[in-house]
């Protein structure tokens, strides 16, 4: 190896033998490295490898265990092998990596007959965003003590604010079911029938940091979904939620579901 | 709305307040989450515990709620791998403002990182890789570490690496390499005695003349930690109680630098916490040998 190669091209080509094992430039790598005494070359990479390989397919399986328990972890470690290349984690954070792992698996041939398992996974992943999600809702948010102050004239231009936690999850399959049925704590038959239908879900951490998987109503997932896309009040109110929509508004106020507001003119 | 499942986390939450702290003393241990409840039912007789900084980065939720209970009842320091200090490419700011945002909440009496990188091209490892021993590497990681102290506003500390292949472009040892790195910066050593003896018995140099190089008044902090003997080589696992030779390097390190506050690391298969703090016990008597 070269004496002259750079920092930056080492990390690279270290980088390419760990994560790309066809790459025509690893043959480069291995003239650059001295293997530990009793090691060859390729042994001293493959601990490194394997220690890489291993911690991620460990996180991913932390943050998908039902997932993990449906296909079995020496599959999942299967599946997650090519994800593990081809979705390069970008963030320090590694809570931050798997976020494309559900629409990964719609296109893994091997899982297609499972049609629920996409959704899971999603599900999963917002279990796993909710418990880490700040505690409090952003700068410049009313708390809803204050909506009693507003104005009546003012009041179709409030902008009701979600928990932070709060995930909405929507799914043609009783995915709540199928969690819940591989719950460590679970007691009961284990039967879920997928003809049961879909299921409309917020995820999300109560105050006392209770992590809560609520079904809800249609009207319901329509209004909550209306109001993470930030609509006003007044635009709520032509939606077919709005049929019950102080009823609504009430449960979530109660539940800590909607924390806040904001006033748009 | 129909109530599906609520999952209530309960933790004991004390509302005395230990004072902040400029240094730590005797033998900690590191934080794991399957000890949380144990600690704050019990508050174990523990002089400080050094927690994983990359494991509180979230914006909120348990985790940081646990963390600031645990700062409440003890010392604490901060230890991570995300600073990715020995990487080419420019230090995470955004990264680095989300450790400072958690120091200020958290108040450490240190921070530290390893000498390593853990990415390239802003793509992710989460592993702590090997640096070749060059010049441009030193003066990379030497930049890298003034800019992460600028931005915390605090000196930090760098732990030396274990290694299971060298590159063959290296200029220096790796005691050179370090001392370079303490010479030209202000940060602190972070010494794992446990990552010395490994890489030692890996690479085949003497672990006591590489202890001999260091300067006395830069070493903050001691790392002891178990490693798994693979035959052909030793791994540094974290799953093990501490082996002898390990222990026996300790006591030399401690005889050229004296008391040093020490860490007890643990990282698979965690054991129960009286495991651990059997261990911290067994490193504070050595302490307790020095003074």
């Amino acid at each position: 190896m070269s004496k002259g190669i750079s920092l930056f091209e080492l990390q690279q080509l270290f980088y390419k033998e760990v994560f790309d094992a066809d790459s025509t430039e690893n043959a480069e790598f291995y003239k650059c490295i001295k293997p530990a005494k009793n090691l060859s070359g390729e042994q001293s990479v493959n601990v490194y490898k394997d220690s890489i390989l291993g911690g991620l397919t460990e996180a991913l399986s932390s943050i998908y265990p039902v997932c993990v328990k449906l296909v079995g972890e020496l599959f999942f470690n299967h599946m997650v092998a090519d994800y593990l290349k081809r979705y390069p984690s970008g963030s320090p954070d590694i809570g931050d990596y798997g976020s494309e792992f559900s629409a990964y698996i719609i296109n893994f041939e091997p899982v297609k007959e499972l049609e629920y398992l996409a959704d899971l996974v999603a599900l999963e992943w917002s279990w796993h965003r909710a418990f880490n999600a700040s505690d409090s809702p952003g700068v410049g948010v009313c708390s809803l003590d204050g909506l009693a102050g507003v104005a009546e004239v003012d009041q179709g231009g409030i902008q009701f604010v979600t928990t932070p936690s709060a995930v909405l999850v929507r799914s043609i399959f009783p995915i709540h079911q199928i969690w819940q049925v591989n719950q460590e704590d679970y007691v009961g038959d284990g039967i879920v029938n997928l003809d049961d239908g879909g299921v409309c879900l917020v995820v999300w951490r109560n105050a006392a940091f209770g992590m809560r998987i609520d079904v809800l109503s249609e009207h319901e997932f329509e209004f909550l979904q209306a109001v993470v896309d930030g609509k006003s009040f007044s635009e709520i109110a032509t939606l077919a939620c709005a049929s019950d929509l102080s009823g609504i508004l009430g449960r979530c106020m109660q539940t800590g579901l909607i924390a806040g507001f904001t006033l748009v003119n | 709305m129909v109530g599906f499942f609520v999952f209530l986390c309960g933790i004991s939450m004390t509302e005395k307040r230990f004072p902040t702290v400029s240094n730590i003393a005797g033998a900690g241990l590191g934080l794991r989450s399957s000890h949380y409840q144990h600690i704050f039912e019990t508050k174990p007789d523990v002089p400080w515990f050094e927690l994983l900084s990359d494991n509180y980065l979230g914006e909120g939720g348990l985790p940081i709620v646990r963390a600031e209970a645990i700062r409440d009842l003890y010392p604490i320091t901060l230890h991570g791998v995300g600073m990715s200090l020995g990487s080419a490419d420019a230090l995470n700011t955004e990264y680095m403002a989300r450790l400072k945002s958690l120091a200020d909440r958290l108040e450490p009496a240190y921070i530290s990182d390893h000498i390593a990188w853990v990415s390239i091209e802003g793509q992710y490892t989460h592993d702590l890789l090997p640096l070749p021993y060059t010049l441009e590497a030193q003066k990379n990681i030497i930049d890298k570490i003034s800019k992460a102290q600028d931005i915390l506003g605090r000196t930090l500390l760098v732990e030396n690496p274990s290694s299971y292949l060298m590159f063959n472009c290296s200029e220096m040892s790796e005691e050179e390499f370090v001392n370079g790195v303490l010479e030209q910066t202000d940060c602190q050593l972070l010494l794992d005695v446990n990552n010395l003896y490994v890489s030692a018995q890996n690479h085949g140099f003497n672990a006591e003349k590489y202890l001999e190089t260091l300067p006395k008044n830069r070493i903050k902090e001691i790392h002891l930690a178990g490693y798994e003997d693979k035959g052909k080589y030793l791994f540094d696992t974290h799953g093990y109680t501490v082996h002898d030779p390990v222990w026996k390097l300790y006591q030399k390190a401690l005889s050229l630098f004296g008391s040093i506050p020490t860490l007890i690391e643990w990282d698979t298969d965690v054991p129960d916490f009286d495991v651990l703090l059997g261990e911290s016990k067994k490193a504070q008597k050595i302490l307790d040998e020095v003074t």
